[in-house]
């Protein structure tokens, strides 16, 4: 029992770093119907830039994060604005592929300036701390605290100021949204801007427990990929629900499956997105625009 | 008759050509080649082929595998199981050519199992599925251990034949490509064009739609998995991420753009003009080149989404119409 609650910790606190994780993917997929192959690539990038100041500067990483988010949020303000909206009436292959391309750009640039050897950020709190008889460790709560937290200002900023409003408008319908006055390509520029950042702060965050290198990215990408299709495009709490879903799943197949450990992460997420594809294909809560599946 | 003859000559007139240059290219070993320049020769063909495969189900079917390279692995693991001789859990130790209709088969078996389920999702769901389906596959080979050798790979009986390597290549690339050409002129091929236009429309005019992209998908699958076994013969080594690598669904995807989705000369053209292109990118400066290979597939979205022969064609160049009219199509939307 006790190490069932354990597991079921673990997971959560994984999911709730999942959910932050996922943000930057599923509003700008919400938003403007970018699938963004690159998400991985960006949340490795964050996790660099934290590795840098912290070894540098010794800034914690979750201080930093002030840093890496305004300068991820210029990155991906210039992707948008100069590639991405070029190609927004394209056929969707035109921005997959494009964003494919970002991401094999954005690895082989940091496997030149880092080489790939793996880098870790050793903060110096790493312990654990005990509730009930279930320990809890200190990163990973403050990993948890601070996604919620993230999560919580995006929620509000999208739901009650004015470009808030402007970015849902535009969700929900474009032409509509530019005749009542909103600049559809800078709400479009700064929407990515923002996914970017919160992409980034999720790789600063995850650094402390994550091995930082140049192709760390795609297993992220994928299972940003699922949590969207289970918690609906856009979405805060279905992305809070979908991310601690996947992090359960995962934290239990590796506790109670033995000799596999957490390497079937990609695994487990590839089942899951195959059956809520084939089940309900509109995914499990309704999101800022519908998925066209069809 | 003089009609006849003219739009026979549209309709075939490339498949003497295509003829002509393979028997002109199997006599290329015999004056004098090197050692090296075959070995170029014949990567060249596999990435005709490779591309070629993909050209069938991305291009023609519309269904955009951006995992396609989890055939090219199975190919290549079923070749590398069957054939050597280590303490493994199963090893039969076949010779190369009893392997060969094994590692086809199996790559089928696997296509028609994940077409099954990955098939009926549409546009970038179907495309994320494949990668997630490549980069599962390659884990789950990281973990079968007994069977695959793990993350320390299996190590191939050391066989070196350039000149018979060139000619399988060759005799491969010829068959797929003549096999595409044939298909795209055939029913079949326009049922798959009509699929990639319409779904629903070419649903309602009666095309067994799960049938054709399933079998499309079947066989892109059974090549690209002889190719992988193939890859895995010559290179004598294999381990996860030398299979299962990243780089190679990339390539194959970039040269049908270049070339020109949907038509089958195109990706034999991008093929022929990439790999040489990444060929020198590597030898001159090899940390770059992948790099460069991302800066050039963003260019190519931007400034030639039709590809070399898609731009042609909208521009009205009839010289190479004369070679295959029914080659040009309007490219994938």
């Amino acid at each position: 029992m006790n190490q069932f609650l354990q597991a079921l910790i673990n997971g959560l606190l994984l999911g709730g770093f999942y959910a932050v994780m996922v943000l930057g993917f599923s509003v700008l997929w919400g938003v403007m119907g970018v699938i963004n192959l690159a998400h991985g690539e960006f949340l490795m990038t964050g996790a660099y830039l934290a590795w840098l100041l912290f070894n540098t500067f010794s800034l914690d990483p979750f201080i930093s994060l002030v840093l890496i988010m305004p300068v991820m949020f210029i990155l991906g303000f210039v992707m948008q604005k100069y590639l991405l909206n070029r190609l927004l009436e394209r056929p969707s292959l035109a921005t997959l592929l494009a964003t494919f391309g970002i991401s094999v750009i954005l690895a082989n640039v940091h496997k030149i300036i880092y080489s790939a050897d793996p880098r870790n950020v050793a903060v110096p709190y790493s312990g654990s701390f005990e509730v009930m008889g279930l320990s809890f460790p200190i990163v990973k709560t403050l990993i948890f605290a601070i996604a919620l937290a993230i999560m919580a200002g995006l929620y509000l900023f999208l739901q009650y100021t004015r470009l808030g409003k402007a970015i849902r408008a535009a969700a929900q319908n474009k032409n509509a949204a530019r005749i009542v006055g909103i600049d559809i390509e800078q709400v479009y520029a700064i929407t990515a801007g923002i996914c970017i950042a919160l992409t980034a702060a999720a790789g600063a965050i995850i650094s402390p427990i994550q091995a930082i290198y140049p192709f760390m990215g795609q297993p992220f990408t994928l299972k940003a990929f699922t949590i969207t299709v289970l918690g609906g495009l856009g979405q805060i709490p279905g992305a809070l629900l979908g991310g601690m879903f996947l992090g359960i799943a995962e934290v239990m197949v590796a506790t109670y499956v033995p000799g596999i450990g957490i390497n079937l992460g990609v695994v487990i997420s590839l089942l899951v997105l195959i059956v809520v594809l084939i089940l309900r294909p509109q995914g499990l809560l309704s999101g800022l625009r519908k998925m066209q599946t069809d | 008759m003089k009609k006849f003859s003219r739009i026979w000559l549209r309709k075939w007139g490339a498949f003497p050509l295509w003829g002509l240059l393979i028997l002109l290219l199997s006599a290329y070993p015999s004056t004098g080649a090197s050692g090296i320049e075959l070995f170029t020769a014949t990567q060249i063909f596999l990435w005709v082929t490779l591309a070629s495969n993909w050209n069938l189900i991305g291009g023609m079917t519309g269904y955009l595998d951006f995992g396609h390279g989890v055939f090219f692995g199975i190919g290549a693991y079923t070749m590398g199981i069957l054939v050597t001789n280590t303490s493994l859990a199963f090893a039969p130790n076949l010779s190369f050519w009893q392997a060969l209709p094994w590692t086809g088969l199996i790559a089928v078996i696997f296509a028609l199992l994940i077409g099954w389920a990955t098939l009926r999702l549409k546009g970038p769901y179907f495309s994320i599925a494949m990668l997630s389906t490549f980069a599962a596959t390659r884990e789950l080979i990281r973990i079968l251990r007994p069977v695959t050798g793990g993350g320390s790979g299996l190590d191939l009986p050391p066989v070196l034949n350039r000149v018979g390597d060139y000619y399988f290549m060759l005799v491969l690339m010829a068959i797929v490509v003549s096999l595409i050409g044939w298909i795209r002129r055939s029913k079949l091929g326009l049922s798959l064009v009509a699929i990639r236009e319409d779904e629903i429309g070419a649903e309602m005019r009666g095309i067994n739609t799960t049938f054709h992209k399933l079998f499309a998908f079947a066989v892109a699958a059974f090549f690209t998995g002889i190719c992988g076994a193939f890859w895995a013969w010559q290179n004598t080594y294999i381990d996860p991420d030398v299979v299962f690598l990243q780089n190679r669904n990339i390539l194959m995807i970039m040269m049908c753009m270049l070339g020109g989705l949907g038509t089958v000369w195109g990706p034999v053209i991008g093929a022929l003009i990439l790999y040489l292109l990444q060929d020198s990118l590597w030898s001159n400066l090899a940390d770059y080149h992948l790099l460069s290979l991302g800066i050039l597939l963003i260019l190519i979205i931007l400034f030639i989404p039709y590809g070399i022969l898609g731009t042609l064609k909208n521009n009205k160049i009839s010289l190479l119409d004369l070679l295959s009219r029914r080659g040009f199509d309007t490219p994938h939307r």
